[in-house]
């Protein structure tokens, strides 16, 4: 399978700062993959993100180093706009890409730039709006509307591009538990049906794990792991290093395999830790056998 | 006053805005000195204006909120907001002067104190969050976020109020960081006394660290108990959309295996398990 995106040995640094932001980069992202971006704040998540889709080096000072290839082409080789149009990135504020009056002029906004025609226009709107579930909102102003309602006009401007690449820089970090389970039932939703290839950078773990299919621990600039989510979690040891704190299910486990209770895989949902558990210890006594033993 | 009594005690709240939307509906709650307690609820629910009825900063539309036996009624709230803090979730919405130490000072200085008890007031309360002394004179613009987020604690705990509501404390903030502003907030209760109430989405959070949850839906209280008893109220929470943490799950769905379904953080469970595996060896 060819690498949608390719990290050559990429090293930035911001001008006016001493140290690199990312540090000899190499990582290779499959098409149509679902990848999770994890580390500490301050690890150069965001810097990734803008790395991938241009605003690194475009709209930063500063020195590079290596290349980043996205469809094949090196990021400073495509034409101004042009990238844009195969990545898409979803900011952690929603506000700061607002531009419009109304949600439907929001949404619509993006795919006026990119020229489409009026037909398919209204064609994608009506496909997004269903999938966000915004079509109630579309003629209201959209700071006017919910943290969780924004980010999801936020995603579905950017959806409706249909980029073949699509960022997400900490999508629910504003948000409450059930405005960011809405917002990973869409990213669900987009998995099962689209081929887009998603990044999402997130602290929230117990969303994210049950959908990524690959996760990546960056830690001071570089690289710590990159792996199957699965044998991802295995290593909770250097996660728990690098202040990264896994989901409860995954924590027991780890602390059972460290006290020599358990040898097998770190289950990473509550389902499969609960079977797991059944099968380690026996069914509690009832207290009349109990009483009888 | 006798510290039997409730040091915040609410009845009958209700508080409607301006265009009648009832944002509280029937609230009463006592809130007892020395307490750690998370507000939970989603977005809307009305924690963020009850906690700004417990500081005076709303007057209810019917019913009392009693601070230190004041009612916020008939109190000026420059004698409220002494007893109840309140600490905004975005420190930049709450900082504004151009330097930490003329930010931590505005309180002192509003309330009129001489200059001498004002610096005394900042210097106590930049000990207590651990702001350096070479900060006093940076913009707060300049600082990480946690550290604004002490510049923002420290300028109201140098009001010295006996309650401190935090909203959200740890958005936005990775697990390393989370830990380090919680563990701070239990040091001002434990080591310092003060009240502290978080408002928080974070249950893990509010597993490891409080010992008392309220939970609100729809402007009233569903659920008001020790953490470990209203996480075992799965249905209650699932009306207000929370889910206990992963680990009280866990715990919860192996209650026939002997688990308690009240296990709040890793350690217990694993306490609990090694209880069971060594029953079962024998």
């Amino acid at each position: 399978m060819t690498a949608i995106i390719e990290f050559k040995n990429y090293t930035w640094r911001y001008l006016n700062t001493s140290a690199p932001a990312l540090k000899n980069i190499n990582l290779q992202i499959e098409e149509g993959k679902f990848i999770g971006i994890i580390g500490p704040n301050g690890a150069g998540k965001t810097t990734l993100a803008y790395s991938m889709d241009g605003l690194v080096p475009g709209q930063y000072h500063g020195i590079k180093d290596g290349e980043v290839i996205i469809l094949g082409k090196e990021v400073e080789k495509y034409e101004r706009g042009e990238l844009q149009r195969s990545v898409g990135m979803v900011f952690s504020d929603p506000e700061a890409q607002f531009t419009a009056m109304t949600v439907e002029d929001e949404l619509v906004f993006g795919m006026e730039n990119l020229g489409m025609s009026i037909s398919e226009i209204r064609e994608r709107l009506e496909w997004v709006t269903d999938l966000t579930d915004l079509k109630h909102l579309l003629n209201k102003p959209p700071y006017e509307i919910s943290g969780g309602q924004k980010q999801r006009v936020a995603l579905a401007a950017v959806l409706a591009m249909t980029p073949k690449v699509m960022l997400l820089d900490e999508p629910t970090s504003m948000l409450d538990p059930i405005s960011r389970k809405r917002v990973f039932d869409v990213l669900a939703q987009l998995k099962r049906e689209q081929s887009n290839t998603v990044i999402v950078i997130e602290h929230s773990l117990e969303n994210l794990i049950p959908l990524a299919d690959q996760m990546v621990l960056l830690s001071d600039g570089e690289v710590m792991l990159f792996d199957e989510t699965q044998a991802f979690f295995q290593q909770t040891s250097l996660l728990v290093e690098k202040g990264i704190h896994p989901p409860g299910a995954a924590r027991f486990f780890h602390e059972l395999q460290q006290k020599g209770y358990y040898a097998g895989d770190i289950p990473l949902t509550v389902e499969k830790a609960a079977r797991k558990l059944g099968q380690m210890l026996p069914e509690f006594p009832s207290r009349e056998e109990a009483s009888r033993t | 006053m006798n510290d039997n009594q409730p040091y915040i005690e609410v009845r009958d709240l209700i508080y409607e805005y301006p265009d009648g939307t009832r944002a509280l509906n029937q609230i009463n709650l006592q809130v007892y000195k020395g307490e750690f307690i998370a507000l939970i609820g989603q977005n809307g629910s009305g924690k963020t204006t009850l906690s700004k009825c417990l500081n005076g900063l709303f007057k209810p539309t019917s019913g009392d909120v009693l601070v230190e036996g004041l009612n916020s009624k008939n109190t000026p709230i420059v004698q409220m907001v002494r007893r109840v803090g309140y600490v905004f979730q975005n420190p930049d919405h709450q900082l504004f002067n151009n330097n930490c130490w003329d930010e931590i000072a505005y309180g002192p200085r509003n309330i009129q104190l001489e200059e001498a008890d004002v610096r005394e007031r900042v210097e106590e309360a930049a000990k207590v969050v651990g702001l350096p002394e070479k900060y006093y004179t940076e913009h707060p613009f300049f600082l990480t976020k946690g550290q604004r987020q002490r510049v923002a604690i420290a300028s109201i705990l140098a009001l010295r109020p006996t309650v401190i509501i935090v909203d959200e404390p740890t958005t936005g903030q990775d697990a390393r960081q989370s830990f380090e502003i919680m563990d701070f907030l239990k040091d001002l209760n434990e080591t310092h006394g003060h009240t502290v109430i978080i408002i928080t989405h974070d249950m893990p959070i509010v597993a490891q660290y409080t010992r008392r949850v309220v939970a609100m839906g729809l402007a009233q209280i569903l659920a008001d108990g020790p953490t470990a008893q209203v996480f075992t109220q799965t249905e209650v929470l699932a009306r207000t959309f929370i889910e206990p943490p992963q680990i009280t799950q866990l715990a919860q769905k192996s209650t026939s295996l002997g688990f308690s379904p009240g296990i709040l953080v890793v350690g217990e469970m694993l306490a609990r398990y090694e209880e069971l595996a060594g029953a079962a060896r024998k």
